[in-house]
């Protein structure tokens, strides 16, 4: 069905149709708890509801950033004030996702306990766990912390060798350049030369570079997240298709509220070009908050109208436009190719279309009765899809 | 009370740690089996190198990989001696340090101090939770935070930790604990918060921490540098120790005071429900008289060690006063002579007077606290031994002096019955005659009544014939009779509802009397025994039967 969506699209995007489609906007049935099949089914058996969303955990040395990391992406605290949060006495599970397309739980630990203590259930905390973002507070002597990283991976491994495993090499804004590649190669390879003692060569670390002060720390949250986002190939390739029919140069697929890409197409991304779109998502939000409220003050800053075009003044063209409840399509184009209008919009609307799709057919693949087979004959129809692109 | 009282904290640095603990020491209950019945020297010195060496086993197992203590989670040095109280009423300790002694009561309280501190959510944060488990016992937890200009978030993180393995005793001191806990956490809060007052006049720290995350001059940050505050610094407090100790130790005691457990084996019998009843009254009575004036206080030590003598302990006192004494029904009755002690036991059964005449108090007082054992507690009004006659009303049981003269109406009326104990014996007692009652006395029953004593009631039927059984012990044929006394004790009440109660007529009562088997031979006996034990029922047996009943009927009607 993606295919048929996508690859329509497509044809008539070629053929420069500028006519609207009628059903403009009708596919708005979007099931609130689109998620991620496969990442569920495999945590059946935990007991609650609430703790069987997939986990992110933040773990990690004492006073090292986590919950700064976490107060920042998911609650917009501004930077300066994480200077006064308290420390972290027990686990905080912050389930994010009645307002965010992130449908996890991030689950902040305090550095100071240690949950390997037998009185502990660690493996009831490592078995629903999908990514484990280990912090290390760069600025400081790490010594400690890699000897933690190590111990804290090695365990989580044993019990659920499923899990990502990201390091984020933190608090690099007083680094110089030098400093702090010079920091991640070290890090890197201590961290892998203890894994290889170990004999845990299969055991993969990811390594970032973050800041809560510049947004290293919204990418590198974007990088981990997509990691867990099955239907991620899917998405890349409808991005792709998109912006090679219609001349646009970037695209992200952003979670509004934490200003996450949750996809991008295949296209390096670029820090400023990526930084200029959480710019672009702040300001809409944010005068869409000041003037787009009725006069109660009900209704919602983002909903299915939302859109903005900034045209700035080097002959580049800022587009958002809604894709889903949570979801945004945040564009970079030039001024030449937004000329045709039509035809972007033409366009989105069949993206639109196809991601609802995708994301149904996850719903549909997690019902019981339901086919499960639709989802990955889908996810290979795309497949097929992007090869097929290139020889368009 | 049996627990221990902590204080605990989150340490930046450390995590969740214990800082100060408060336990209840007993001493060491009597022990039959053991050979030794009081503790030598020695022993203690042993006793004492015993937790030399708790100490040392904990110190090593209980260190994690960051073992290490920082200002923040220490209350006192390792060489500091510790707190000690002695409650002198009960004989326990109260000892104050840093970590329990024993290693399991360690492992107790660290786990409490991580789940209080580290795993349980209260709503709102600051307040108390319950938790727990039989292995790691139950856990009344109330946590608080401490203002603190250099803390992470301005405020440090503490909790008071109660725990004990007694889960429906704690939660029934819940109420008492937190508003005493409250006391407690309040003061610390509010002199905490005046020091921080005063170091933010000094120097606002807010201001501060955002001028240093922007300069380079304090980069890279140290880690171990902040090193955390004690308490005693938060609060500027020098005792604060010490009167955390004075504190816990109270809540400890008055705790256990609060509430006493009693192990009660089966259900209280009506005896013992009069017992608890007068009682109370007469605490009661005695707050009452003691609040009038204070003058009265020998008096009333005395009216309450009377009270006591008749009708709690007075065979013990009896037992150390020299001279003849009846030892039990059965004594008496060989005394007596059968005939004239079923006389007796039927008037005293009945409800009338019975009065004893004679020289010897002694023995006069140990025939009523043997005939007393015939009667329940509740219908016992007795005069030991008085130089003028009572009247039937304030007494049953009245003990004279030979030369009390015995008022007309009461010497021909049937309600009374007189023994008359004239003394045959002018010389010295002797000891071998001590046993032999009758050698020396003679006694001679007298009484109005020209009722038959032979019929009924059922209960001294019962009685005599366990009486004269020889094969039965005296210890047998007390609880004989404390099982016949209960078994019509159950009757009275049934008769109490039936009659006084639901007030129903003649001819129900006489049905009611035939089903609890107190008609036939001797039915007019028992009937009257019923009633005149009716007057010793329980007050508030009564009084709930009545609004038991009157509740009933109301809702009936509704």
């Amino acid at each position: 069905r993606c295919l048929q969506a996508a690859s329509v699209g497509k044809r008539e995007a070629e053929e420069e149709s500028t006519a609207l489609p009628d059903s403009y906007g009708v596919a708005d049935s979007f099931p609130k708890d689109f998620g991620y099949g496969e990442e569920e089914a495999e945590i059946e058996d935990s007991p609650t509801s609430s703790d069987s969303k997939p986990r992110i955990l933040l773990m990690g040395l004492r006073r090292s950033g986590k919950s700064s990391i976490q107060k920042v992406v998911f609650h917009k605290m501004s930077p300066n004030e994480t200077l006064f949060l308290e420390s972290t006495n027990k686990i905080y599970k912050d389930d994010i996702s009645s307002s965010s397309f992130v449908n996890f739980q991030i689950w902040d630990f305090p550095g100071q306990v240690d949950f390997f203590d037998p009185t502990f259930d660690y493996e009831m905390i490592f078995r629903g766990t999908g990514a484990l973002i280990f912090v290390i507070d760069a600025q400081d002597d790490y010594v400690e912390a890699l000897g933690r990283l190590h111990l804290t991976v090695s365990r989580a491994y044993r019990v659920n060798p499923e899990i990502n495993f990201e390091v984020f090499i933190h608090k690099v804004d007083g680094l110089s350049d030098d400093h702090k590649i010079e920091t991640q190669r070290d890090i890197h390879q201590r961290a892998n030369d203890d894994l290889a003692d170990a004999s845990l060569e299969k055991l993969h670390l990811s390594f970032y570079l973050t800041s809560i002060y510049d947004h290293s720390i919204f990418e590198a949250f974007s990088k981990v997240v997509q990691k867990l986002i099955p239907q991620l190939p899917t998405l890349e390739n409808l991005l792709n298709i998109f912006i090679s029919n219609s001349g646009i140069e970037k695209a992200f697929l952003f979670d509004v509220t934490s200003k996450i890409y949750i996809a991008t197409d295949s296209s390096p991304v670029d820090m400023q070009s990526y930084e200029l779109c959480c710019d672009m998502i702040d300001v809409v939000i944010d005068v869409s908050c000041i003037y787009g409220l009725r006069e109660d003050g009900s209704g919602s800053a983002y909903d299915k109208e939302s859109m903005a075009i900034i045209k700035l003044n080097n002959t580049t063209v800022l587009y958002l436009k809604e894709v889903t409840k949570f979801l945004a399509l945040v564009c970079i184009l030039r001024e030449e190719s937004f000329e045709r209008k039509g035809l972007i919009d033409y366009n989105f609307h069949c993206f639109r279309k196809a991601i609802h799709e995708v994301f149904e057919v996850g719903v549909s693949a997690q019902r019981p009765g339901g086919p499960k087979a639709l989802g990955s004959p889908c996810n290979k129809a795309v497949a097929l899809n992007g090869t097929a692109r290139s020889a368009l | 009370m049996n627990a221990l009282v902590a204080l605990c904290h989150f340490c930046e640095l450390h995590g969740p740690r214990t800082l100060f603990c408060t336990e209840a020491l007993h001493p060491p209950s009597p022990d039959p089996s053991s050979q030794t019945g009081t503790p030598v020297p020695g022993d203690r010195d042993r006793d004492g190198d015993r937790e030399g060496e708790g100490l040392t086993m904990r110190a090593n197992s209980s260190t994690t990989p960051r073992g290490e203590m920082c200002e923040g989670c220490r209350s006192l040095p390792a060489s500091h001696p510790g707190f000690v109280s002695f409650d002198d009423e009960t004989g326990i300790r109260f000892l104050s340090h840093q970590h329990p002694r024993q290693p399991q009561l360690f492992s107790m309280v660290r786990q409490a101090c991580v789940r209080s501190l580290s795993c349980e959510v209260c709503p709102g944060r600051e307040g108390p939770i319950f938790f727990g488990d039989e292995q790691q016992g139950f856990v009344f937890s109330h946590t608080f935070f401490i203002k603190d200009s250099l803390a992470r978030g301005f405020q440090r993180w503490y909790s008071i930790v109660i725990v004990a393995m007694d889960r429906i005793y704690l939660i029934n001191s819940w109420p008492f604990l937190l508003r005493h806990l409250k006391l407690t956490i309040h003061s610390l809060q509010s002199t905490a918060l005046k020091v921080f007052d005063s170091e933010q006049g000094v120097c606002p720290h807010r201001a501060m921490r955002i001028n240093n995350a922007f300069s380079p001059a304090v980069f890279p940050h140290q880690r171990s540098g902040n090193a955390a505050r004690s308490l005693t610094s938060l609060t500027q407090h020098p005792n604060l120790w010490a009167s955390l100790h004075s504190s816990f130790s109270w809540l400890l005691k008055a705790c256990g005071s609060r509430l006493t457990e009693k192990l009660l084996e089966g259900a209280p019998t009506e005896d013992t429900l009069v017992l608890i009843e007068r009682r109370t009254e007469q605490e009661e009575m005695s707050c009452w008289e003691g609040a009038e004036g204070g003058g009265s206080e020998s008096q009333l030590y005395h009216s309450a060690s009377q009270l006591g003598l008749d009708f709690l302990c007075d065979d013990s006192k009896l037992e150390q006063l020299p001279g003849p004494k009846f030892r039990s029904l059965r004594h008496l009755r060989q005394v007596l002579g059968a005939a004239d002690f079923r006389q007796l036991a039927w008037h005293v059964l009945m409800g009338n007077q019975v009065i004893w005449r004679g020289a010897d108090p002694v023995l006069i007082q140990s025939a009523f606290t043997v005939l007393k054992t015939l009667l329940p507690v509740g219908c016992v009004r007795s005069v030991a031994y008085s130089d003028r006659y009572e009247e039937a009303y304030k007494c049953n049981f009245l003990g004279l002096s030979p030369d009390v003269p015995i008022p007309a109406h009461v010497s021909s009326s049937e309600f009374s019955v007189l023994v008359d104990v004239t003394s045959e014996r002018s010389h010295a007692t002797s000891a071998a005659g001590e046993d032999d009652i009758s050698a020396f006395n003679h006694f001679s029953i007298s009484s109005a009544s020209t009722q038959p004593t032979d019929r009924g009631p059922t209960l001294l039927n019962k009685l005599e014939a366990a009486l004269s059984n020889e094969n039965l012990s005296v210890d047998v044929v007390s609880h004989c009779l404390l099982c016949l006394k209960e078994e019509w004790m159950n009757k009275v009440k049934v008769l109490f509802k039936f009659s006084k109660v639901d007030g129903r007529g003649r001819e129900d009562t006489q049905r009611v009397l035939a089903v609890l088997g107190a008609t036939g031979p001797g039915e007019e006996e028992n009937v009257r025994l019923l009633k005149y034990w009716m007057t010793g029922l329980s007050k508030l047996y009564k009084s709930h039967l009545m609004t038991a009943v009157r509740g009933g009927e109301r809702s009936l009607s509704q």
